[in-house]
């Protein structure tokens, strides 16, 4: 059984100004198996951001079904989507979406202090995260005395820390510079490595060759996709960009 | 660009921040409103047919200036809380090519537009409401005139002038911050990256300690002309110590809670205490604000409600008698002549004496030292160890409660109205008196002071009085004794005017200084005097609740902006819409209600040093007045609930 399953979505919104409804999403269907590290790339206005708010329960589709283990997101009651959100997904934002009220350990803690847990087994899972993403000097500072890419840290592992089946990040290289990028990509392929499972959603080429498998969506479908199999990060940077170049040139419609 | 451009311009921009321009004109308004009611009040013609018209202007035109020195703090504060709201408009405006004289022309037309407005409503408003003021003012002071409809061109004049001096020195001050700062601080406007505050330990300190010392003062008073002198010190320091401890001790407490892991990792706690911590620093101020100005309005409401309900009580304790005939320095044969007099007055009036209070006796103003007195040099009845001696013989004590009692020599009685005499002799200077026994009941003893230690002496005869004279006053020939004599009569209030106004006629002709009182003579101008102040009173109250609920208001719009992307993210986080809404509100309540227990608190402690002040006011009921607080904070309470309800959900909208 796959790890998450999407199945035909479809989403069109109705906007409350234009009579015209606008659809982001036609048919999307693809599937997650566990340790895969996928990257969705597309244009604006694609549907990758629908697609991303679809599977974070923060947004229902019109049509279609996602499932997670096998068992149907939507299906989900209001009550309980944000416990299964917390339980089972975390975040990775590219504005880091940190909170200016606390400091970066009680940030990371923030979701493990709504599920209610004790502040040793919250300390007990942070150690180990903290030292391989080497913030263990910037627990106690607050996040406007940290660099950007001390925050996007913060935030993967404020992700990470609740265990989760699946990662998703959304364009998570967006706000930082090219080291700050390189050293976040690292991090990923890292925990990718050590069996976490990522999905992420991004414009940058180069974030997007360190994926294990790379989507393509245009006009709210899944237009193509690679494997990076056993290619280099830099044969899968020439592919991702011969496919893009495809795309926006209007070319065939597969390989 | 055409003229017409800015007037629509400046037209849309107070439109389009509404949210936070109702408010603010509305406060406009109502200030205006106020002080030209104050102002007309104090200028009313009619105004001068009251009997005690000199003091009710007095009173009034303390109040025109409280609610003059009022408006300007107060509007203030709102024009910065606005203008920091709006700094990243004209940062816009700024950057997309607009210069800043060009600004400076929008803001002075908003400023026009908002100040004609507030003024014409405001104004309007006042004459209307002035007419209904008035009539509320001659109701409390018990005035029965029917007068015409008045607008006071004085007024309207004065009122104009200050809000006119208001609206410009806000305008300049406006000008000014947006001339000083560039464009790309205008545009990050409020959110410049904040930090944590830190811990002023110093300041909690201060805190603490004047807020101990004002409630010690309170506390410790004892006489009431101490507490006169004593309230206005323990206010400082109450509000020194609020301002220091909401500033710093909240702060301090927060993080004391912070550390506290058990406490702290709780997703209820977690999320409120961090979030007070980060905005005690710019809330702490204004929490300190309202509730010194919530502690300020259930005061004076209390006060001058439990005068004004008390009146009648007041006038017994300091009429204790309908008829009162009292002077100095009386001798016997006088005091004989006096007393034909009244009784030919009633007899002549057709009137039967009730209550028949007929004293002698001879007072000494003394300092005492334990059981030791001494006379004291000067007239200070503010002294502490200030105590009244009166003295009198056993024949009229005797005769007065219908006793037999009988002394020896340098033998008294004696009656402790207010302190001790310890052990069982007095000493005056060298003179010793031996106390036989101290009397559980005084028939006379609400003619004695409630202001300072005071007791009544019983000695056997005159001799008696007149060596303790000569032990006090040392040189000085002894006067007579003084005379008072007080009656009821059973007949209603004009006809004990009359008696008692023909009374005064015929003992003025003995030409003793004597002085002839009555209750009833006296009501009117009690009226005005504890009407006119529970007239301030509820004036000043409204005046603040209405600060009170605009920096409220203010709080939680602000509030609401700096939140909605914090709540946002927790969202995302995981956090569900009922654990944000649950995480909120007990934000917001304790936020709100915080000043409010606070203000309650300060009352408490404040209780026994108010009580003390009001028996100047001759309202011993304490009773009453712990009724007349207790009803005032319930009502102040349910007016800070329906503000609270009212502003969480603009707040809850903002953010959600």
């Amino acid at each position: 059984m796959s790890l998450l399953e999407v199945k035909n979505l479809k989403k069109i919104y109705n906007t409350r100004f234009s009579g015209t409804p606008v659809q982001a999403l036609s048919n999307v269907s693809f599937t997650v198996e566990k340790g895969e590290y996928i990257a969705i790339m597309g244009e604006s206005g694609s549907g990758k951001t629908t697609l991303l708010n679809i599977l974070a329960a923060l947004d229902k589709p019109t049509k279609g079904d996602v499932q997670l283990n096998g068992k149907s997101i939507l299906s989900i009651n209001e009550k309980e989507i944000s416990s299964f959100r917390r339980d089972n997904l975390g975040f990775v934002f590219q504005d880091f979406n940190l909170l200016d009220t606390f400091s970066i350990q009680d940030n990371i803690f923030l979701p493990l202090v709504l599920m209610g847990k004790t502040y040793e087994e919250m300390s007990n899972r942070l150690n180990p995260i903290a030292k391989s993403l080497e913030i263990v000097d910037i627990l106690m500072k607050f996040p406007y005395e940290v660099s950007g890419g001390q925050k996007q840290r913060t935030a993967i592992a404020r992700a990470l820390i609740t265990e989760p089946q699946l990662i998703l990040a959304d364009e998570p290289t967006g706000a930082l510079d090219s080291r700050a990028s390189e050293g976040l990509l690292k991090i990923f392929s890292q925990i990718n490595q050590e069996g976490q499972t990522i999905l992420m959603v991004t414009h940058s080429t180069k974030a997007a060759s360190n994926a294990k498998r790379v989507l393509f969506i245009r006009d709210g479908e899944v237009f193509h996709q690679l494997y990076k199999a056993s290619n280099s990060n830099y044969e899968m940077y020439q592919k991702i960009s011969d496919t893009l170049t495809m795309i926006a040139t209007g070319g065939a419609r597969d390989e | 660009m055409s003229k017409s451009f800015y007037t629509k311009l400046a037209f849309n921009n107070i439109k389009k921040n509404l949210k936070n321009y109702i408010p603010y004109i509305l406060t406009c308004v109502g200030t205006i409103m106020m002080f030209y009611n104050m102002c007309y009040l104090t200028n009313a013609k009619d105004l001068g047919n009251v009997s005690d018209s000199a003091t009710l202007r007095y009173l009034l035109f303390l109040g025109t200036i409280i609610t003059g020195i009022f408006a300007v703090i107060f509007l203030f504060y709102t024009n910065s809380f606005l203008i920091k709201q709006r700094k990243k408009e004209f940062g816009l405006f700024n950057i997309l090519g607009m210069e800043k004289r060009h600004i400076a022309k929008i803001m002075f037309l908003e400023t026009l537009f908002i100040s004609i407005i507030s003024l014409a409503v405001g104004i309007l408003g006042g004459i209307v409401l002035s007419k209904l003021m008035a009539l509320l003012l001659f109701k409390l002071i018990n005035f029965n005139v029917v007068f015409g409809f008045e607008i006071s061109i004085n007024a309207v004049v004065i009122t104009i002038g200050l809000f006119s001096a208001i609206f410009i020195v806000n305008l300049v001050y406006n000008i000014l911050q947006i001339h000083m700062s560039n464009p790309i601080e205008l545009l990050r406007g409020g959110n410049v990256g904040e930090k944590e505050p830190k811990t002023k330990y110093l300041s909690a300190v201060v805190g603490v300690i004047s807020l101990g010392i004002g409630y010690y003062l309170a506390l410790t008073t004892k006489s009431p002309l101490e507490a006169l002198t004593n309230f206005f010190v323990a206010v400082m320091f109450v509000i020194l110590g609020t301002y220091n401890l909401f500033n710093a001790g909240s702060i301090a407490l927060l993080k004391y809670l912070r550390k506290n892991k058990n406490y702290y990792y709780k997703t209820n706690h977690f999320i409120s205490v961090s979030g007070m911590i980060y905005r005690m620093k710019q809330n702490a101020a204004g929490l300190a604000n309202i509730c010194i100005l919530s502690t300020a309005v259930i005061v004076t409401l209390s006060t001058t409600v439990s005068l004004y309900v008390g009146m009648e009580d007041v006038l017994r304790t300091r009429y204790p008698s309908n008829i009162i005939v009292s002077g100095s320095d009386i001798s016997d044969i006088e005091a004989e002549k006096i007393e034909g007099i009244i009784n030919e007055q009633t007899t002549k009036a057709n009137f039967h004496k009730e209550n028949i209070d007929r004293l002698r006796d001879i007072s000494f103003l003394t300092l005492q030292d334990d059981a030791n007195f001494i006379l004291m040099n000067e007239e200070n009845y503010s002294n502490k160890n200030g105590a009244i001696l009166e003295f009198m013989t056993l024949d009229d004590y005797n005769q007065m409660e219908n006793k037999n009692a009988s002394l020896e020599k340098e033998e008294v009685l004696v009656y402790e109205l207010h302190g001790k005499i310890i052990g069982d002799t007095i000493s005056l200077n060298d003179y010793e008196l031996n106390i036989k026994e101290r009397l559980s009941s005084f028939k006379y003893e609400d003619n004695g002071s409630v202001l300072s230690n005071s007791y009544f002496i019983v000695v056997d005869s005159l001799e008696g009085i007149q060596q303790v004279y000569k032990a006090l006053e040392v040189e000085k020939d002894m006067p007579e004794l003084s005379f008072y004599y007080g009656f009821d009569v059973d007949a209603d209030s004009e006809t004990q005017i009359n008696l008692t106004t023909s009374l005064r006629n015929a003992v003025n002709n003995l030409d003793l200084g004597l002085r002839v009182e009555g209750a009833e003579i006296s009501r009117t101008e009690f009226y005005t005097l504890y009407g006119g102040l529970f007239f301030l009173g509820l004036f000043i109250g409204l005046l603040f609740i209405m600060a009170t609920v605009l920096i409220i208001y203010y709080k939680q719009i602000a509030e609401g902006f700096d939140d909605k992307d914090r709540f946002e993210i927790m969202q995302k986080v995981g956090m569900s819409h009922t654990e944000i809404k649950k995480s909120i509100h007990s934000q917001v309540l304790t936020v709100f209600f915080l000043p409010l227990v606070t203000a309650i608190i300060h009352i408490a402690f404040a209780f026994n040093i108010i009580t003390k002040m009001l028996s100047i006011f001759n309202l011993s009921n304490i009773s009453l007045f712990a009724i007349c607080t207790a009803v005032t904070i319930l009502v102040f309470a349910f007016f800070y609930a329906i503000v609270y309800s009212l502003t969480a959900r603009t707040y809850y909208k903002i953010v959600s």
